[in-house]
């Protein structure tokens, strides 16, 4: 039932697809479509650009070292041992 | 306890928690105090983590207990718990119904190789807190499931938050664009009335 989908049925397992949430099968029958559709694999392969444009922004922000120093500190004498 | 494997274990995560808690907050000082207190909360009930099952998940879920239960009342915005005029419309429709035949053959990847990083942490930061929280969790790469568990919603709440919020970034981060002129701005998009 999943081998044939449109381009409406792939529209709305977009994220989920592109999220990797998809059962095997599933996602395979997506990768089916993008193959033989070019408009499809064009959508898709603007919106995973913009999730990986969200994702990298996101995430080159790292801690202070010295909140990383307060946290130890305070870690091994007061917060620590096990209650 | 220098060498205690929990402690490394658990600060192996502190540079996704700050950012996750800087973009929640929306304050460097509020986001420091809320990871620290995340550390003290974990370090005093660490006897109640299961060792084996995901620290990550388990401190996550510590930092957003947290930041409801003290810092969300100081974080919030007026108006700001819900999207209802956020354009369904996505992003490559949005572009090709205002640029029909303009100059850049590709404008999807003019507004993305254009947005600054700065837009990008900005239309975050606008987003309302439900929404944010769960585009936050999907992009230290938490499962649906996962998010769903940290969160105590439905899966379906989740897809339903991710997509809306993806739907409120692109269009916050495409008017960025036409101001700055990376993409033209020949008509406005509008949501069908």
């Amino acid at each position: 039932m999943e081998d044939d989908l449109d381009c409406g049925d792939c529209l709305e397992r977009l994220y989920a697809y592109l999220d990797r949430e998809l059962a095997p099968k599933e996602s395979s029958a997506v990768r089916t479509h993008l193959d033989e559709c070019v408009g499809c694999e064009d959508n898709f392969a603007v919106e995973e650009r913009f999730l990986k444009l969200v994702r990298d922004c996101c995430t080159e922000d790292v801690a202070p070292n010295e909140l990383r120093n307060r946290i130890v500190t305070r870690l091994r004498t007061e917060g620590g041992a096990p209650r | 306890m220098p060498d205690d494997p929990f402690e490394s274990q658990a600060l192996s995560f502190l540079d996704a928690l700050y950012r996750t808690a800087l973009r929640m907050t929306r304050s460097e000082s509020d986001a420091e105090d809320l990871v620290q207190e995340t550390y003290i909360r974990a370090f005093r009930f660490r006897d109640q983590f299961t060792p084996g099952t995901n620290l990550k998940a388990w401190l996550f879920r510590i930092l957003t207990n947290t930041f409801i239960n003290q810092y969300r009342r100081r974080a919030a915005r007026p108006n700001e718990t819900e999207l209802d005029d956020v354009e369904e419309s996505i992003l490559y429709r949005q572009m090709r119904d205002v640029n029909p035949g303009a100059a850049s053959p590709d404008p999807e990847a003019a507004l993305l190789d254009g947005t600054l990083s700065s837009e990008v942490k900005e239309a975050l930061e606008a987003l309302p807190e439900k929404f944010r929280t769960t585009v936050l969790l999907d992009v230290e790469g938490f499962s649906y499931k996962e998010i769903a568990e940290l969160l105590d919603i439905p899966i379906g709440t989740v897809m339903s938050r991710l997509h809306r919020g993806r739907r409120f970034l692109q269009k916050r981060l495409y008017d960025h664009a036409r101001e700055r002129g990376i993409v033209a701005a020949r008509a406005m998009p509008r949501p069908a009335d």
